[in-house]
């Protein structure tokens, strides 16, 4: 992350019944590092840290955040990688209901940097995104990233209606997982990217695993 | 004489005031000046040019001067070519923009292949230099020029074959650099104004404004209304060579400078090939998006994508094949449904493209129920029956094959049951009955059962295929490769399947078949053997009798009539039905006989 979160909130607004302990959580999940999260047991979805967190736990954690500077982005990646490809990911819900006998996804998941978790796209809705597809020995056969950071504003995201099958199934699949600014590193078994056949043209053999890392900067 | 009517008339216009000259006086100053120009007398022209206290007569006349003036420019063998040369680029500095626009459009005009490659290639750079003098009122000037610089061009010759395209006799390939070249600069200025404007878009955005968002950029208007025509003009008939082939193509580069052009002002790559369909929303104030995108420049889009690979930098490897197929689908139709036969091979290439990709026996059958996926199979059966061109009317077949082999066992089933129905031609038919008889062979084989192509569901297709037509009068010659691909399917039936299984209800579905194909059959071959013996008989007899009897028959092509028949040629057609016939009988009587020896077990 290139410039840290300034704070919010002062010490007396903190203690003001006002403030509600949910916000604080938001802001703590949205910002700190996801080990900090862990040691101030701040993990998990948004009620249930609100239900098991008081008010003064949550305050000394805020200004541990801002004394510590452990912001998110500030370990490095391949920990909170590796920490998170090991979570199994729920997806089960996004499945189609008609789909039987197809076993588990055949695409694998590690958030790279959390969403807003409350944006997540819907079928039909309009994405957009960052993306960076490489095979398994690094190759990058595609990317919609600008070489340099001038260039972004020339260039624009990827976008497209999502869970319709206009793009690879794993894609398809992978983004509805994912929340309005995540960053994520999807890793598709080639059944749901481009298979026996691979895509020659664009460099992809048959049979390739697939790995892209995409941000997710639009859902409308 | 003209020199001196030429002084004259710029004495008397030195004591006017500025732009204050009669029409007269532009008369004078037009006619005189163009004969001292075409008359040789240039140098005293160009001295009168450059004088400095004529320099307001020239802003406000001077353009009048350059027909002359760009005739002995294009001629070059002027021996006062230099001297013209340094007034026209005099006039080109000094005079108005706008007169010298319109001055420099009329010279563009040419009917003569040689004359507009010239023209072209003398007058873009003078253009260019005119329109950016206009500043930001360009737009419209620019669309004028460009549009006329595209009709120009079409009038050249397009190269065919990479010899062709290397020696550029008629310069069509210069043509397309000078154009390039042309536009680049007004294609940077729309790329600035892009960025500028999204810049304030974002500002706006984040103080709640609305400032300019809706207002259409007229540059990128021109130049997206530029690349447009070029795709569906020049580069729809172009047939570019692979880099293989021709390792440096101009045409090649022109069109990977149009796509790029295209990115630059805005447009994104995939969303005009899956134009089709993705509704775009409207853009407000301007053009309706069928005119903003023509079908036909969208369908070369693809072409030049998925075909030729052009800009694959600029086009994701995030689509699923078989979205990309549905898109390009819609282009395929368009150009198959041509009769132009590079609109056909491109829909061919298009297609063919589109497949590959494609995992075999992967397309639902619910796609049959999208019209272009009914439609590009028929406008298929026109071009492998119809088209003068063998290479693709074979190409052709290929491409159905391909297609066939895509679909999963439902849509085989459910297209066979399509093609039979719709298209009436003998050929294809056998065809499709052949890929049935396939079908049919894959889903006997052990761990291959389907429920398409054997039990209760293969029936009602092969009721489809066991039949005549038109019954014992069905015209056997006519049918022949669609009645001998049934008789072959039945007598693969009949040996595959063992009467103890039955797998595909061929057995008990026999007596139906006797009744609707091979006894009528049997009749129209027994018929037809008769009618032609008797011919045969008649011919050989009036050839011995040496009486020319006049036939009642004459072939005309193109309102030319052809010669008859000699009667050699005539019996030797009539031994050859004669030959069809016992071939048609020798597989009849095999199915007889495999049937009945099963009967007597």
């Amino acid at each position: 992350m290139a410039d840290e979160p300034t704070r919010e909130w002062s010490d007396e607004q903190l203690k003001s019944d006002d403030l509600p302990k949910k916000d604080v959580i938001t802001f703590i999940q949205d910002n700190a590092a996801h080990s900090f999260l862990n040691e101030h047991k701040l993990l998990g979805n948004l009620k249930s840290v609100a239900k098991t967190a008081k008010k003064e736990q949550l305050i000394i954690a805020y200004n541990q955040l801002f004394e510590s500077k452990r912001f998110k982005g500030t370990e490095p990646v391949e920990d909170v990688t590796e920490q998170i490809r090991t979570v199994k990911i729920e997806d089960k819900k996004e499945l189609p209901a008609e789909v039987i006998d197809e076993g588990p996804p055949k695409f694998k998941k590690a958030v790279l940097k959390k969403g807003d978790k409350t944006n997540f796209p819907k079928k039909g809705e309009n994405v957009s995104c960052w993306y960076t597809g490489s095979l398994e020995d690094g190759t990058v056969f595609d990317t919609n990233l600008p070489t340099t950071a001038r260039k972004k504003k020339q260039s624009k995201p990827l976008s497209f209606k999502v869970g319709l099958g206009r793009v690879i199934r794993g894609w398809d699949e992978g983004i509805l997982t994912m929340s309005k600014g995540e960053t994520s590193r999807l890793e598709i078994e080639p059944e749901w990217a481009y298979g026996r056949k691979g895509l020659p043209d664009s460099k992809i053999p048959p049979n390739a695993k697939l790995f892209f890392e995409i941000e997710l900067v639009a859902v409308d | 004489m003209a020199l001196e009517q030429l002084s004259d008339v710029v004495q008397r216009c030195q004591a006017l005031p500025d732009d204050s000259y009669t029409s007269e006086d532009h008369d004078v100053f037009t006619i005189s000046g163009r004969t001292c120009i075409e008359e040789g007398d240039s140098a005293q022209v160009l001295s009168i040019v450059l004088d400095e206290k004529n320099q307001e007569i020239v802003r406000c006349m001077g353009w009048n001067l350059l027909p002359p003036l760009i005739q002995v420019l294009m001629n070059k063998d002027s021996e006062k070519l230099s001297q013209c040369l340094a007034i026209f680029n005099h006039l080109l500095q000094t005079c108005r923009p706008k007169e010298l626009l319109i001055g420099l459009l009329e010279q563009l005009e040419q009917d003569d292949p040689v004359a507009i490659a010239e023209s072209l290639h003398l007058l873009l750079k003078p253009l260019q230099r005119v329109l950016l003098c206009l500043g930001s009122r360009k737009a419209s000037s620019l669309g004028m020029t460009l549009c006329s610089v595209l009709d120009q061009l079409a009038k050249l010759p397009l190269p065919h074959t990479k010899e062709q395209e290397e020696d550029d006799v008629f310069s069509l390939c210069r043509c397309c650099n000078d154009i390039t070249d042309f536009v680049k600069p007004f294609v940077q200025e729309a790329r600035q104004n892009l960025q500028n404007r999204e810049g304030n878009i974002q500002r706006a955005d984040r103080v709640g404004g609305e400032l300019g968002r809706d207002k259409e950029d007229e540059l990128r208007t021109e130049l997206l209304k530029f690349c447009m025509k070029t795709l569906s003009h020049t580069l729809l008939e172009a047939q570019l060579k692979d880099p293989d082939t021709l390792p440096e193509s101009p045409l090649r580069d022109f069109a990977t400078d149009i796509l790029s052009s295209l990115s630059a002002v805005g447009e994104s790559l995939p969303s005009l090939v899956f134009q089709p369909l993705l509704r775009r929303r409207q853009v407000p104030g301007f053009l309706e998006e069928e005119v903003r995108y023509p079908k036909e420049s969208l369908a070369c889009l693809a072409h030049l994508l998925f075909v030729h690979h052009l800009a694959a930098d600029a086009f994701p490897s995030v689509f699923s094949p078989v979205f990309a197929l549905r898109c390009n689908m819609e282009h395929v139709c368009l150009l198959l449904s041509r009769t132009e036969e590079s609109r056909i091979q491109k829909g061919l290439e298009l297609y063919e493209k589109s497949l590959v990709r494609v995992e075999d026996g992967s397309l639902p059958a619910d796609l049959l129920e999208i019209r272009s996926f009914l439609t590009v199979p028929q406008n298929l059966v026109k071009v492998m029956t119809l088209c003068t061109r063998h290479d693709l009317r074979t190409r052709g077949l290929k491409v159905l094959q391909l297609s066939i082999d895509k679909l999963n066992t439902e849509a085989k089933y459910n297209f066979f049951q399509y093609m039979l129905k719709t298209s009436s031609h003998s050929g294809v038919e056998g065809y499709v009955i052949k890929n049935i008889k396939n079908q049919i062979d894959a889903a006997l084989q052990p761990g291959n059962s389907n429920s398409w192509f054997e039990g209760a569901q293969l029936l009602p297709l092969l009721r489809k295929v066991l039949v005549l037509p038109d019954g014992p009068e069905t015209d056997l010659l006519q049918y022949l490769d669609r009645i001998m691909e049934s008789l072959n399917l039945l007598r693969y039936l009949v040996i595959r399947d063992k009467v103890t299984e039955n797998q595909t209800g061929i057995w008990t579905e026999l007596y139906k078949i006797e009744d609707t194909f091979l006894k009528p059959l049997r009749v129209g071959v027994n018929m037809s053997r008769a009618h032609y013996e008797r011919e045969l008989h008649d011919t050989l007899a009036t050839k011995r009798g040496k009486v020319k009897a006049e036939s009642m028959l004459s072939v005309s092509v193109g309102k030319e009539k052809l010669p008859n028949m000699t009667s050699e040629s005539q019996i030797q057609a009539l031994h050859s039905a004669l030959h069809t016939f016992d071939m048609i009988e020798s597989v009849l009587v095999r199915i007889e006989e495999l049937t009945e020896v099963k009967e007597n077990l």
